[in-house]
């Protein structure tokens, strides 16, 4: 038997079913009442549980197969609309409709036609199923949660009902996204990640695209590249959630239980890597993540926390850099001696002041172009030296959230020392930016006011996969 | 028929959920007297721990075994604990 949160139920019900187990018996805990009371409430019918005599539909065994049918309506195009619109009231922990097949936006109806116009853009059949393109990729939750390591071939099951998909189940979506067809090799590449959107916490899903393939179908990589304006930005953006939804089943408050959610996923988030834009011998995600440098990928991940950034106003930036004017200056103690100076060194004090974690630094050309000038001749050196910054005292380490569970309640192994966590020092030095360098990330686009975003992408890095969009063409 | 009329095939965008095999669950106790129930908990300690303290100071006359992680991932019991063990309390609470 099983115990779990009352906001649960509808997961529980579907993780067991998928399980094979739909009879499972649970028991309620309580997100709200202390420990021991809630022991109380729940001792007696958790041991209830264990020794009540099977009902005979809990002997019962079969199989479970689901109708599945190709066309889903019929009807004239309004119609259509209606039809896919429609929406579902999710009770607790919602009691809000929700709707079935969108993100609740109207949607292009996917017409037989339109879907094969939009199989136009890849060489696959449209019965293909989606599978793992290379070896050890994984889906990016897979990959996250300690699964095994995925092998070439192997079926893509998209989270969080672990179903799977066709290459025609993706270019429906991409078609209800508003894709072209030249986005669709990009949306499969996308779909090969599984599409995750967990977790109950805070959870942003987004993708980047870096490659030829960026300006091939017209991406914005440069001023505003977040915004809306751009076609292939926000129709593919929202095709990761439709497929969330669609080939995933995350339906919020049903399987899809981020707590208040998160605006990266209202209407989704697509951009790319200002490859022109990097510095000598900076590496774009591609070749950072083993591709040629003539291939495109995209890079899907979950991200865990927030984000921030602007940190410079108007202005403030280049006076920092131009002449050493300003507060930027003064803070660094560079007041009257022009740039280049590394700003980074204006943000670290912050970064890892109320919760610890990896970081995603997205930085327009020039401020990359800074960074080189100074010295950083890669992008792995610049990740090195926000990483060796992050140390702090294990005792520091120990009054943030995250921790307790990252260390398996302390009783793992810290990384850097290989000892046990409980017999280092409280004056032991820890990274509070992953466990090594490269968990962190950096994207250079975006325009030519002075920005950093970072993106607090969790203790690990979050979640991430990135796949091959040529694979799909 | 005007083009507002014209009735089209809508195709079904949700993903294939691949057939499943169902079990019975197993079957229960009469009693737990002598018994070894399993505690597997990758739930919450302010939940776990009080409960595994009760569990053993009202029933000690059961063989209360555990194994927990921090993690979402259960610790999987061995196959040789399998055999042993007569009943299985999974706590997710996340």
């Amino acid at each position: 038997m099983v115990i779990d949160f009352e906001d649960q139920d509808e997961a529980l019900k579907q993780e067991a079913l998928a399980r094979g187990v739909p009879n499972v018996r649970w028991v309620h805990a309580s997100r709200h009442v202390p420990g021991p009371e809630d022991v109380d409430t729940l001792i007696e019918p958790m041991l209830e549980a264990l020794t009540r005599p099977l009902t005979e539909k809990e002997k019962e065994s079969g199989r479970y197969e689901p109708p599945w049918q190709r066309v889903l309506f019929e009807g004239t195009l309004d119609e259509a609309q209606t039809f896919y619109q429609q929406t579902k009231v999710i009770p607790r922990p919602l009691n809000a409709p929700i709707a079935i097949y969108t993100d609740g936006l109207p949607i292009i109806v996917p017409t037989e036609e339109r879907v094969a116009e939009m199989l136009k853009g890849t060489s696959r059949k449209p019965g293909e199923v989606i599978t793992y393109q290379s070896d050890g990729r994984g889906t990016m939750m897979d990959r996250h949660l300690g699964g095994e390591p995925s092998k070439k071939g192997d079926v893509v099951q998209f989270q969080p009902q672990n179903w799977t998909a066709t290459v025609e189940k993706v270019a429906i979506n991409a078609v209800m996204a508003g894709c072209k067809p030249e986005h669709l090799p990009v949306v499969l590449a996308i779909a090969e990640s599984g599409c995750g959107t967990s977790t109950t916490v805070f959870s942003n899903q987004w993708v980047c695209v870096s490659g030829p393939i960026v300006k091939e179908i017209g991406m914005n990589c440069g001023t505003s590249m977040l915004n809306p304006g751009n076609p292939a930005n926000a129709a593919i953006g929202r095709a990761y959630q439709l497929m969330a939804i669609n080939l995933g089943g995350a339906i919020s408050g049903v399987s899809r239980m981020s707590s208040i959610g998160s605006p990266f996923n209202m209407g989704g988030v697509c951009f790319a890597e200002n490859i022109d834009g990097l510095p000598p011998g900076w590496k774009g995600l591609n070749e950072e993540h083993g591709f040629k440098k003539d291939e495109s990928v995209v890079m899907a991940r979950i991200t865990e926390g927030g984000i921030e950034g602007a940190q410079f106003s108007p202005g403030g930036y280049r006076a920092f850099q131009k002449s050493g004017h300003g507060g930027i200056a003064r803070r660094l103690d560079v007041k009257g001696i022009p740039g280049p100076h590394n700003w980074l060194e204006y943000l670290v004090p912050g970064l890892w002041a109320n919760r610890e974690g990896t970081r995603t630094f997205i930085m327009v050309p020039e401020m990359a172009q800074h960074l080189y000038e100074i010295g950083f001749k890669s992008k792995e050196e610049v990740c090195e030296w926000i990483w060796k910054k992050s140390f702090i005292p294990l005792k520091e380490h120990k009054n943030y959230s995250w921790p307790d569970l990252t260390t398996d309640g302390w009783m793992g192994i810290e990384k850097t020392s290989g000892k046990h966590w409980k017999e280092l020092p409280d004056d032991y030095m820890v990274p509070a930016a992953g466990d090594k360098p490269s968990d962190n990330c950096i994207i250079v686009g975006g325009g030519e006011e002075e920005v950093c975003l970072e993106i607090s992408a969790g203790p690990a890095g979050g979640f991430s996969s990135v796949n091959s969009i040529d694979a799909w063409r | 028929m005007a083009e507002k009329d014209k009735v089209y095939k809508c195709l079904n965008p949700v993903g294939i959920q691949m057939p499943v095999n169902t079990f019975p669950l197993a079957p229960r106790i009469d009693s737990l007297d002598g018994k070894t129930i399993h505690l597997s908990i990758c739930g919450e300690p302010d939940i776990t721990i009080p409960l595994e303290k009760r569990l053993k100071s009202d029933y000690s006359n059961v063989n209360w075994t555990q194994k927990k992680t921090y993690g979402i991932n259960p610790v999987r019991l061995s196959d040789e604990e399998m055999k042993t063990t007569d009943g299985v309390v999974l706590g997710v609470a996340w």
